[in-house]
């Protein structure tokens, strides 16, 4: 009790005191005595967690700074360590110059070896302070946080992330520096990664990831952890969080250090559990969406100034159930669940979980090394990653047992790449790529695999140079990519059917960071991509869990039902060329960006609404893959103004137009236009503690207006019996449902962290759908049977050390 | 610099082992038993040869529909109804490709349901029971004494031609009971055939 009446004074005493929002920023560049740069340097703020390294042109900056006074500690192997100190009143850039030490340096630290964000790139980053503010939720509802990034849910726990409209194989996701390759085609598949690994995520908005391959049609998500600790001192957090809805529980800890005597070693071990029953609306429980999950890394490392390598070993495990009441086995079931004011099989409040669920683990290895010799950095990793995903559905008697859909997805890439620094502002980055994956059937589903066994050998070569002037810093990259395929499955007769295709094509990039007449900064990127069909959207077919509708490959003939060969199909790969623009501007009390874009993406490939099928078991809805163009054209907009020290305003916007050019028509699943503003106060640490947030967040989310037109079920059914084919007549994209209403959605979130003796405690207590607003979000495929979540009201502890 | 090479030669090494490393050996078939691609209706009029009406969907959930024949019966006659079911992915010898068995040994879970455009039938009358309380003449019964319908028995009433004849099948694990309907359980057939009575 007086522990809690002593953070009830401690926080309402700092509501007292004047306050300073935290959006300064301390950017500069880490010289030697000759004013050449120094690249990897590390940079960090004294007594936190907080840092960075310099980048080749040794810059670095930090952001998100409160006002006040800090010490800048500057560490480079050969170099004394540097200490500055910043009075922070407004953001600023310094200049820090490092004296060579005579003797070997007691402490190394990890130089940044793989530069991933470029300057020239329009990126948003969620950092640590960020993400503390955001843990116990998944990663894909953690980027909803980022403008311009919404998700495709399947129900309460399974968000997948869109970019700009874009998702599933247009996105890369960089996990630790790898490829993230999982069961991605699926529209309910999560990305497979703990967001507790963290402590930066990335997302940038260009198209054509250069260094990492095929795929970056709409943008990459780059997830970071924090660099190994290099000191003997052993650190870490333990994090636990409670939420009312669904009444679940996270427990989240990391501890890490170095190794005493051996100089140059840090380890970290790091482990999350989640566990959460079904999730409540406004009016019923959604039965059966309750999530389990277990998840733990351990990596090790050594560095000196200009080698060094890293083990990395992570794994993520998954249960999450879909609610029951989406299972339909035919149109006519579908018509009748659309129609339910409450889902069919709703029952009380349970941590059961049954069919359907989906059962998900995944595996990464990554191990990886540097040397730096003179003015040129040598990278190679090597990463290995295992994919396990059961999905089981209802099924008759004892077959409910068995998955209805399971695979072994193994995926093996190498990455060797070569930075060298040519002049002071001319940087050049040259390497390769290659990856083989292995995708399995686990044998004994009963069911016709939904996609078929394959193999994919894929290779690339990149080449990228960087100028980098005071005002203005340019780069231009260029890289080629094969991929060859080999495919075993099984067609509708459960007949073997084996082939073998490949496809090959040119990624470039292009992109200007300028710096304009204080205080405004315009970068502009141009971006071309591409990536081969994947092998779901070529194969697929069969019914998906929950999609109530068959689905089709492109490779599939919808005449004979035979699998076609790739050669004289017409099937191209998709192609993208994304221009983004970024206007930023920073003063004392206003702070803002503003980035449009527009997204031409050739021979884009969708599930389209082709017909209807008898079976034996009555009519259904089929889709097809099909390939059309489309556009998307966008606008993200935040601004931040200090209406007095301490208080803030933060408006934005996310504006999103997509179209489907070749047919004139509109897209399925496109995240309507989204507005929200923050009141936001914030005080500097002080006196007793270490900072004090509070937030109030509204959210509207507008109905989507451009969204295809509506055939219902009941409609198909109706002429069907009257001997209608609907689709041949209108081949136009269609929704089941009509897009439903717009929303608004209240946040308020407040926090505290206190000093105890050495270590910082947070607490935090937040609520989501404040209001317990009834909704349903377009974006979401439970939205054809239920409401979206009630409130939520998350209480958290956070204890650093 | 030595060291470091060595790291570097390991990972490439340990990266290049492990990419070339699987096997290709073609995958196996899954036993697919919850499929019906074949249906056979067996009309037997006393003393005079059968009619056979068949729906064929030899790709279940693939993009082909379904091929239904018509019934065609001959007016005022007594016919006994056979069904039997297949499932095309096994070959004709395999055990499995033959479903009635199995439907009349699971009989305690499973129960054909029958509707058809009025006026056809003088016994049963009605229209059937999917979705209506009418009756049908079931000559089968599961252990529990519970009708399942691969064998029925039907009069046929006076020429009339374009009507239908829908056949249900329903999985009722658990719940099939004396008072269970069409509407309970999940469907394992459901088909419409075209019927004409000369």
């Amino acid at each position: 009790m007086r522990v809690l009446l002593l953070i009830g004074f401690l926080w309402f005493s700092s509501l007292l005191q004047a306050q300073d929002t935290c959006t300064y920023s301390i950017q500069g560049i880490v010289t030697d005595e000759s004013g050449s740069p120094l690249a990897g340097a590390s940079v960090l703020i004294a007594n936190t967690r907080q840092g960075e390294a310099t980048d080749l042109a040794g810059r670095f900056n930090l952001t998100q700074l409160c006002k006040g006074s800090y010490t800048l500690t500057v560490q480079y192997l050969s170099y004394k360590t540097a200490e500055q100190k910043v009075v922070l009143e407004a953001s600023t850039t310094i200049t820090i110059t490092l004296q060579p030490e005579e003797i070997v340096l007691q402490e190394v630290l990890v130089a940044g070896h793989t530069e991933v964000v470029s300057r020239t790139s329009n990126s948003i980053s969620l950092h640590a302070r960020e993400l503390n503010e955001l843990k116990g939720k998944s990663l894909g509802e953690t980027l909803q946080n980022i403008n311009g990034v919404n998700s495709i849910q399947s129900g309460p726990a399974i968000f997948k992330p869109v970019i700009h409209g874009v998702h599933s194989q247009r996105i890369l996701i960089l996990n630790n520096g790898i490829r993230q390759e999982g069961q991605q085609w699926g529209a309910e598949h999560a990305p497979e990664i703990d967001p507790f690994v963290a402590n930066n995520l990335t997302v940038i908005k260009d198209a054509g990831a250069i260094k990492y391959g095929t795929d970056a049609l709409g943008g990459v998500i780059v997830v970071t952890p924090a660099e190994l600790p290099m000191d003997e001192k052993i650190g870490g957090e333990l994090h636990l969080i409670g939420n009312s809805n669904g009444r679940a529980g996270t427990v989240s800890g990391l501890l890490e250090g170095g190794i005493k005597n051996l100089k140059g070693w840090g380890w970290r071990v790091q482990g999350t559990l989640r566990k959460a029953g079904d999730t409540q609306t406004p009016d019923y429980v959604l039965s059966n969406t309750g999530f389990r999950e277990r998840n733990y890394s351990v990596s090790a490392g050594y560095h000196t100034g200009n080698k060094g390598f890293e083990v990395f070993y992570s794994h993520f495990n998954t249960t999450i159930g879909i609610l029951r009441g989406s299972v339909s086995s035919s149109s006519e079931d579908l018509a009748l669940a659309m129609k339910r004011d409450v889902p069919q099989y709703t029952t009380d409040f349970t941590y059961r979980i049954s069919e359907p669920r989906q059962e998900v683990t995944h595996n990464l290895v990554k191990l990886n090394g540097h040397i730096r010799k003179d003015k040129n950095v040598f990278n190679v990793q090597y990463g290995l990653q295992i994919n396990n995903r059961k999905e089981f559905d209802v099924r008759r008697g004892t077959l409910t047992e068995k998955a209805a859909l399971a695979y072994n997805l193994f995926t093996h890439t190498l990455d060797a790449e070569w930075e060298s620094t040519l002049s002071d502002t001319h940087n050049r980055c040259i390497g390769i790529n290659g990856m083989v994956q292995d995708n399995n059937k686990i044998d004994g589903t009963q069911t016709l695999p939904f996609i078929p066994n394959f193999r994919n050998y894929s290779g690339g070569i990149f080449w990228i140079e960087k100028i980098n002037r005071t005002k203005i810093s340019y780069d231009f990259g260029l890289r080629y990519d094969y991929r060859y395929y080999q495919v075993a499955g099984f067609n509708f007769q459960n007949r073997l059917y084996k082939t073998q295709f490949g496809f090959g094509n040119v990624t470039a990039t292009a992109g200007v960071n300028m710096k304009l007449s204080a205080p405004f900064t315009f970068t502009s990127n141009v971006g071309s991509a591409w990536r081969p069909p994947n092998v779901a959207e070529l194969y697929s077919l069969g019914t998906h869990q929950s999609a109530a509708a068959i689905e089709y490959g492109l490779l599939l003939n919808e005449i004979t039902s035979q699998v076609m060969e790739m050669k004289g199909s017409g099937i191209k790969a998709e192609h993208a060329l994304k221009w983004v623009n970024t206007l930023k501007f920073a003063e004392k009390r206003w702070q803002g960006e503003v980035t449009g874009y527009v997204n031409y993406i050739f021979n884009y490939i969708y599930l389209k609404p082709r017909g209807i099928t008898e079976a034996g078991r009555g009519p259904f809805a089929y889709f097809r893959y099909t390939q059309t163009d489309a556009s998307f054209l966008g606008l993200d907009a935040s601004i931040q103004y200090e209406i007095a020290s301490g208080f803030s305003i933060r408006p934005g916007a996310s504006l999103l137009r997509a179209k489907d050019e070749a047919q004139n028509d509109y897209l399925i699943f496109i995240p309507s236009n989204r507005y929200d503003v923050s009141f936001r106060y914030e005080k500097k640490p002080g006196r007793g503690h270490h900072g004090f947030f509070t937030q109030l967040r509204v959210k509207h989310i507008a109905k989507q207006t451009r969204a295809p037109r509506v055939v219902s079920p009941e409609e198909i059914l109706q002429a069907r019996q009257q001997g209608v084919d609907l689709f041949e007549q209108d081949a136009r994209n269609f929704d089941f449902m009509a897009a439903p209403e717009g929303y608004w959605l209240v946040g308020f979130s407040t926090g505290l962290s206190v000093p105890v003796k050495r270590s910082k405690l947070d607490f935090r207590l937040s609520a989501d759908n404040l209001a317990n607003a009834r909704y349903r979000e377009y974006t979401n495929r439970m939205r054809y049977f239920a409401n979206d979540a009630g409130r939520n009201i998350s209480v958290g502890v956070n204890l650093s050390f | 610099m030595k060291f470091s090479f060595k790291v570097f030669s390991l990972v490439l090494l340990a990266g290049g082992v492990l990419m070339f490393s699987g096997c290709d050996k073609d995958p196996e078939p899954e036993n697919i038993p919850e499929m019906i691609t074949r249906v056979v209706l067996t009309f037997t009029p006393a003393g005079a040869a059968p009619i056979v009406a068949e729906a064929n969907d030899p790709d279940g959930d693939g993009p082909q529909d379904i091929e239904i024949e018509p019934i065609v019966l001959n007016a005022n006659t007594d016919y006994t109804l056979t069904i039997q079911l297949y499932n095309g992915l096994y070959e004709p010898t395999d055990p499995e490709y033959n479903i009635t068995e199995e439907v009349e040994e699971e009989g305690d879970e499973h129960q054909f349901f029958f509707g058809w455009s009025a006026g056809l039938f003088t016994s049963p009358t009605g229209t059937g029971n999917i979705g209506a309380a009418g009756t049908v003449n079931y000559a089968d019964e599961d252990a529990g004494g519970l009708p399942i319908g691969l064998t029925t028995t039907w009069t046929t009433g006076t020429a009339t031609s374009d009507k239908s004849f829908r056949v249900i099948l329903k999985h009722q694990p658990d719940i099939k009971s004396v008072t269970s309907t069409s509407a309970d359980g999940e469907s394992d057939l459901d088909v419409t055939f075209p019927i004409s009575i000369n």
